[in-house]
């Protein structure tokens, strides 16, 4: 008997949990530091093994789990969401990499935390079980609760965990009602693909839409539904903060569940999607001009890029589709990068205030040069990965909503403007302050971690082809789903 | 003979190698630069690199054109895919004719010449890596303007050439006035950028395909189809080529080191919009009215330039006004469709301006005295202020678009700050202190919650704690002392006998 990948890649993190938590203080980071590297191996060895040409679900595992309500341990992945394994995987790895050695207080707690949230993250991007995708969905609040109010700045972080925690439940409560009427209708089904195979009516689908629409903008964040988001970027730890921005698991949410589950109403709807994703495209360019740190300022940059994914979603074509996913994608590298990046210069300067710095190029140059680069890739600048995933959304939108399309393309010239005027503030121009000119650069661990994550930002936007064809299949039964019960 | 030409021709297929050599040795500088080479040591090389890819391109290219001239020039030239998707795909591909690869050629050389020049002229400066690597990235990206078979990589070329700029102009990057100057610049030439992605987008949709020969010979039933194309084609055009209304961008790019201002602001990057004129010229003769503009906003920046020229101060200043007074008319030759002339002037143009910058640190020794101002713009007091305010554009820019924008940035944050986090009523830093000590709700969620909470708090008391023996304390604390009676009589051995013998009967 072959063994069960999925499931070994989330029971790797889930067993190192409590072992990081047992091997003490010294022990911990090399605890987790292992679980994350076998993590990282598995998850390209399930990539590797996954058949391109294959739309449908892969590496497919189910064992009941509680036999009453036919609820099922039910794994599988398909071309949307086998990409976000190793994504999730080497952002979970380069934050621990990069992050402080032993992160105070509990530096043992601190990486069983990780880990724990490392197995929920995965779980939501596995799970073909809506109730056991539910499950992951709340499991990763617990972890990021305690992380970001343990480890954050004093205040802001308990205040942001606060917040966060009670805006990702009232979301959560959203989804849940809308998993039980698709069951309900389905006969109390919870797996994926007989959900999918089913078609609701019309104002049933309409319900569990809106409700499903409400639960993962909470967590896209869609404006106006971000207000967490900025928060955490100032309140939480940076490394915590870089795998939130990074992985977006509302957006994803509405590409498996929400847009399928219900074609019917949210092609109807689709002016909705479109008109919040234009809105969160143009309200987090905008917002983001107006920021004095740079954490927020990537904060509302990241509001820009879920809006334009949602934009994408909408045109309900099968390159927007692959656009949208390229984007989460390139998303995880870009902005996760940065974060991890700010990570490293806060723990030098102190500060990543635009008033407490200026001139980081002249005493941090490398750190300043993948910064740039990172953030160039994030404006879609040909030769990164953020080229052909805005690309193929911008002219896949503008054929369904020419109008929407049009503000995003005023919204990349914003863009170009929101990273560049802060990042002229801070990393150009005269060395103003004392912290600043005593810091040193990159130390080699957080080099290789930003040169890997720039090389593959770089390689996958010259060469963006074998993603995009990993994608197209289920992209095609995607669309082709729409289509029938359209 | 013919032998030799058809194997030139077949060597077309080759042709890619021209722009990726310049982009490779920007790939091989950055990587240097990573690594932190600097010293006198380590400048030869990057010289070298940044130098043998400029030549390479500029030699493959006279290789080609002479087989353009014996064999023809080998047209549309279709390599591969670089990405494709259900619907529409990016090809690799080049359009090869004689213009563009005269153009091309120009463009090579002149690159070479100048990074042949400024290997001694920037010696010993601290950012002499980044300045081979910006003018690598920018010569790449002219060539794939120049040679591109569609529109999408004439379009990568343009981007790259707009960073290589940005990069440029911020050469001196602990002066704010360069930072600015770049930024300003950048922006000016990203509102190009979205113009070109528009038409791409627009090509994509009503014509499928944004290859050149389709574009350009496609046949779009609804002129307001082919308007709204060109419109966006046009807008690139004129940001790039700095023609009126975004003139003000190029007289402030020229912070940087005077090597690129000759190759980016005098003889090369200035003339990719004219180029892309050349380019779109059938697209654009189908639609006169729209042509005549173009002639219109090329004769009105030759004027604007050459007005604001007589009043300049300064030689580099000078010399790119003077280089938009012939930008100027070359948008003008071509919006009247005189292409020709539009390539032959751009050839010329860009050879002499390059020269004539390279000289500009010299011209306070070769001209000792400059010209007088004449005698009618002296006169002409008005005519002379705006002028010397460039007629103030800049300000009208400032105003129109940049302080909106800002502000429009600010009034965002206010409604996060103000609204948006008091609907949502998560506690935030001040509140999280009152919120600890018992204090409260805010926002309108969190004021429900209380509501609510208050009142059931209330009802809970009514029923609990209400008086002193009645309510459910009362019954509550009835039962506890019924319970405490039976416990003692528990505690007695006989009763506890009697206990464990009952549960034998009942077991057996």
């Amino acid at each position: 008997m072959s063994l069960p990948p999925l499931s070994i890649l989330l029971l790797l993190p889930l067993l190192g949990a409590p072992l990081c938590w047992l091997a003490g203080e010294r022990q911990a980071r090399t605890v987790a530091l292992c679980c994350a590297v076998s993590v990282l191996l598995v998850a390209l060895a399930v990539l590797a093994g996954f058949d391109v040409g294959n739309g449908d679900f892969q590496w497919r595992e189910r064992h009941v789990w509680i036999p009453g309500i036919n609820v099922a341990w039910d794994l599988g992945v398909d071309g949307l969401s086998v990409l976000f394994l190793p994504a999730t995987a080497s952002l979970f790895l380069a934050a621990m990499v990069i992050g402080q050695r032993a992160p105070q207080p509990l530096p043992a707690l601190y990486y069983a935390l990780l880990l724990l949230l490392e197995f929920a993250t995965l779980g939501v991007f596995c799970a073909l079980d809506v109730l056991l995708f539910f499950s992951f969905w709340e499991l990763t609040l617990i972890p990021l609760y305690f992380l970001i109010g343990l480890w954050g700045l004093p205040a802001a972080g308990r205040a942001a965990a606060t917040r966060y925690l009670l805006l990702m439940l009232s979301g959560g409560v959203c989804l849940l009602m809308a998993f039980l009427l698709v069951a309900a209708n389905a006969g109390m089904q919870f797996d994926l693909p007989t959900l999918l195979a089913g078609r609701l009516p019309y104002e049933r689908q309409l319900i569990i839409f809106l409700l499903l629409l409400f639960g993962f903008a909470v967590k896209a964040p869609l404006v106006p539904l971000h207000s967490w988001l900025p928060s955490l970027a100032l309140g939480g730890p940076a490394a915590i903060t870089a795998l939130l921005v990074g992985l977006k698991l509302g957006a994803y949410g509405l590409l498996r569940f929400a847009i399928p589950l219900a074609p019917d109403a949210a092609q109807s709807l689709h002016w909705l999607l479109a008109g919040l994703g234009t809105v969160s495209v143009l309200y987090g360019a905008v917002a983001a001009l107006a920021q004095t740190n740079l954490r927020a300022v990537i904060a509302y940059g990241s509001v820009a890029h879920v809006g334009l994914v949602v934009l994408g979603m909408a045109s309900f074509s099968v390159a927007a589709v692959q656009g949208s996913v390229v984007l989460l994608l390139s998303f995880s590298l870009t902005s996760g990068g940065a974060f991890l990046l700010l990570n490293s210069l806060q723990r030098r300067v102190d500060s990543c205030d635009l008033s407490a710095l200026s001139g980081v190029s002249q005493r941090m140059p490398q750190l300043s040069r993948f910064f740039l680069l990172f953030g160039l890739a994030a404006m879609g600048l040909p030769g990164t990965i953020g080229f052909p995933a805005e690309f193929l959304i911008i002219v896949s939108a503008l054929q369904v909503h020419s109008g929407a399309a049009l503000a995003a393309l005023f919204a990349m010239v914003v863009c170009a403007a929101a990273f560049l005027v802060p990042y002229r503030a801070a990393f150009q121009g005269p060395v103003l302050h004392t912290a600043v000119a005593e810091a040193d650069d990159l130390v080699t661990r957080e080099f290789w971690v930003a040169l890997l994550l720039v090389l593959l930002v770089v390689g996958l936007g010259v060469y963006p082809q074998p993603l995009l064809d990993l994608i197209r299949p289920a992209a095609e039964l995607w669309v082709a789903r729409l289509g029938q019960s359209g | 003979m013919i032998g030799i030409a058809e194997a030139l021709v077949h060597s077309a297929s080759l042709i890619w190698l021209v722009p990726a050599l310049p982009l490779a040795a920007a790939l091989l500088i950055g990587g240097r630069m990573l690594q932190g080479v600097s010293g006198d040591d380590a400048e030869p090389v990057t010289a070298a690199l940044a130098r043998g890819a400029a030549l390479g391109s500029g030699l493959l290219l006279l290789v080609f054109l002479l087989a353009a001239l014996l064999a023809g020039a080998p047209g549309h030239l279709l390599l591969g895919n670089w990405f494709a998707v259900p619907g529409f795909s990016v090809p690799v591909s080049f359009l090869l004719d004689q213009t563009a690869l005269l153009v091309a050629a120009v463009v090579a050389f002149i690159a070479w010449v100048t990074i042949s020049f400024s290997t001694a002229y920037l010696h010993r400066e601290p950012r002499f890596h980044r300045f081979h690597f910006g003018m690598s990235l920018f010569l790449g990206g002219m060539l794939l303007i120049v040679l591109a078979g569609n529109a999408v990589l004439g379009f990568v070329g343009w981007e790259l050439c707009g960073l290589a700029s940005w990069l440029l102009i911020a050469y001196a990057d602990e002066r704010p006035r360069a930072t600015g100057n770049a930024l300003f610049a950048f922006l000016c030439n990203r509102v190009g950028d979205a113009g070109f992605l528009l038409a791409i987008g627009l090509g994509f949709w009503w014509l499928g395909s944004v290859e050149w020969p389709v574009l350009l010979g496609g046949t779009l039933a609804e002129t307001v189809k082919l308007r709204m194309l060109l419109l966006g084609l046009l807008v690139a055009a004129l940001a790039k080529s700095a023609q009126l209304p975004f003139t003000p961008w190029i007289t402030r790019a020229l912070e940087g080191p005077t090597p690129s201002s000759a190759v980016f602001y005098g003889a090369v990057m200035v003339h990719a919009g004219v180029y892309l004129l050349i380019r779109i010229n059938p697209l654009l003769q189908q639609v006169p009215d729209m042509a005549v503009a173009v002639a219109v906003a090329g004769l009105a920046t030759a004027l604007y330039g050459w007005l604001c020229g007589r009043v300049s101060s300064d030689v580099k200043t000078s010399l790119v006004l003077a280089t938009v007074v012939q930008v100027g008319l070359m948008v003008f030759a071509c919006g009247m469709g005189w292409t020709e002339m539009a390539t032959g002037h751009l050839l010329l143009h860009a050879v002499w301006r390059a020269y004539q910058f390279l000289l500009a640190p010299s011209y306070l020794v070769l001209a000792p005295k400059p010209l007088p101002l004449s005698r009618w713009l002296a006169g002409n007091g008005q005519l002379y202020t705006a002028a010397l305010q460039r007629f103030w554009i800049e300000p009208l820019i400032a105003a129109l678009l940049q302080r909106p924008t800002l502000l429009l940035g600010q009034d965002v944050r206010k409604l996060d700050e103000r609204v948006l986090e008091r609907l949502v009523g998560a506690p935030d830093l001040q509140q999280a202190a009152a919120a600890t000590e018992g204090g409260g709700s805010a926002g309108v969620g969190g004021r429900l919650l209380g509501w609510l909470a208050t009142h059931f708090q209330r009802l809970e008391s009514r029923l609990v704690f209400q008086n002193e023996r009645g309510g459910l304390v009362g019954v509550l604390q009835r039962l506890g002392e019924m319970i405490r009676m039976l416990e003692h009589l528990l505690e007695q051995p006989r009763y506890l006998m009697l206990m464990v013998m009952a549960t034998f009967v009942v077991i057996l």
